[in-house]
């Protein structure tokens, strides 16, 4: 028999109630009781990096987290970056430079990437390169990605000046 | 499966050995993946994340370091107050996957794992640590070497939790290098080595061997480390690669492993001599 729980997540600003089966991952919460697809189901085992969301500001595997467990913490999915008018800046980067094709990784390639920039404006391609080295994606070979990441990087530090 | 939060170790070590079925969880790196693939059906998890103290790293007067159990492999990784020798381990800890998972794991979490071709284990053989443990109402403490007793095994007994891994000073005047081979960065290691040397003067006077990835368990040969002393590098890799018993995984042969392992030695002692100036 499963212990079922009721506990409070803030997800992207919202508090949200949630009531599940104790085990349940945060990935399972967010996508299958909260309806938040962004964050995706890869390997179910912390390697592929497509569950990515950003708990208190630092990208975690939602794969291996314990939803039960996140009582008190900030969540950040993909869907808590855009707002109604515009999508966030480092979304934005990835459009322009094709750094998305068939969309898999982007939600965990973009929280994590958006979490390097935050933490470090200034970050380098090699910072940028070992920052996503957790995320796998099989389509664009990378560099498109990188360059999403440097053209965000740059806008960020130019609207700074 | 029920959840605890107890905010003691204490309280962690009685929920423990109240029920067979309850697993400890810290960072959940590794203990939620294999809930996910079935391996283990936890009836009760029993969170350390709210005892207070159980992520800090310390220093004594003595020059040790205590890790404690729940302390995050990026905190190790940029914790800056280790001697040279210490440091093999806060080198590991960098080499540990990738900064979600580093962000997440701990090293109590990857220590009762027991996997030898894990980063830590290695490391901490070099850096003759110890493993402090308690239960409900026990305490002891056991060398690293001693921990690890088995593949995918340790010495911790079911009832029984980490506390803390503490690692003595080491020697003056030390280099560490951590040497990993794996199929790709942040991969789990085919193999590794761990090397602490010391000199005074221009003669080596301490050094300690680990590797990780040959055997069921991470090991050192006191021999070999002998050897090395008295300049013998060549009678020390020979030693160290006679005490190997590789298997063969999805990361490697055991042949590949036998083979690769003497350069590894080599490349990483030579490294250690270089930073530390011994020609």
């Amino acid at each position: 028999m499963n212990n079922t729980l009721t506990y409070d997540l803030k997800i992207n600003g919202e508090i949200e109630t949630v009531t599940a089966p104790a085990q349940e991952t945060l990935l399972t919460v967010l996508r299958e009781r909260l309806h938040l697809t962004g964050a995706k189901r890869g390997c179910d085992q912390g390697v592929c990096g497509t569950c990515t969301v950003l708990i208190n500001g630092e990208p975690m595997r939602g794969c291996l987290t314990i939803a039960a467990l996140c009582e008190g913490a900030e969540i950040t999915t993909i869907e808590g970056l855009a707002t109604p008018e515009a999508l966030d800046v480092v979304q934005q980067s990835f459009v322009d430079t094709g750094g998305i094709q068939c969309g898999f990784c982007s939600s965990g390639m973009i929280l994590t990437v958006s979490s390097i920039l935050k933490n470090n404006p200034k970050a380098s391609e090699t910072e940028i390169r070992e920052g996503i080295s957790g995320n796998i994606c099989r389509c664009t070979g990378y560099e498109k990605i990188i360059d999403a990441a440097v053209l965000a990087a740059q806008q960020i530090n130019g609207a700074g000046r | 499966m029920k959840i605890h939060k107890p905010t003691t170790l204490q309280e962690a070590a009685g929920l423990l050995a109240a029920d067979d079925g309850a697993q400890c969880i810290a960072g959940g790196a590794t203990l939620v993946a294999m809930m996910n693939s079935g391996v283990v059906e936890p009836s009760a998890l029993i969170s350390l994340e709210y005892i207070t103290g159980l992520n800090e790293i310390t220093k004594s007067s003595d020059g040790s370091v205590i890790i404690g159990a729940s302390a995050k492999h990026k905190t190790v990784a940029a914790y800056v107050d280790f001697s040279e020798a210490q440091n093999i381990v806060g080198i590991a800890a960098d080499k540990i996957a990738h900064p979600p998972i580093r962000n997440m794991g701990t090293i109590g979490g990857s220590v009762v794992v027991g996997d030898p071709a894990a980063d830590y284990p290695t490391a901490l053989l070099a850096a003759e640590a110890t493993i402090n443990i308690v239960g409900q109402d026990s305490s002891r403490s056991i060398s690293a070497e001693d921990f690890f007793d088995g593949f995918l095994s340790t010495a911790l007994e079911e009832d029984e939790l980490v506390q803390s891994i503490q690692i003595p000073a080491g020697p003056e005047n030390a280099v560490a290098v951590y040497d990993k081979i794996a199929k790709i960065a942040g991969d789990i290691a085919i193999l590794s080595v761990a090397v602490v040397i010391a000199s005074s003067g221009d003669s080596c006077d301490y050094v300690r061997i680990a590797v990780g990835g040959c055997g069921p368990t991470p090991y050192r040969v006191p021999e070999a480390e002998a050897k090395y002393i008295d300049g013998d590098l060549d009678a020390a890799i020979e030693l160290l690669v006679a005490a190997s018993d590789p298997m063969s995984d999805v990361r490697g042969s055991a042949e590949y492993r036998r083979k690769v392992l003497p350069r590894v030695l080599r490349r990483a002692l030579t490294t250690a001599q270089q930073m530390g100036g011994r020609e």
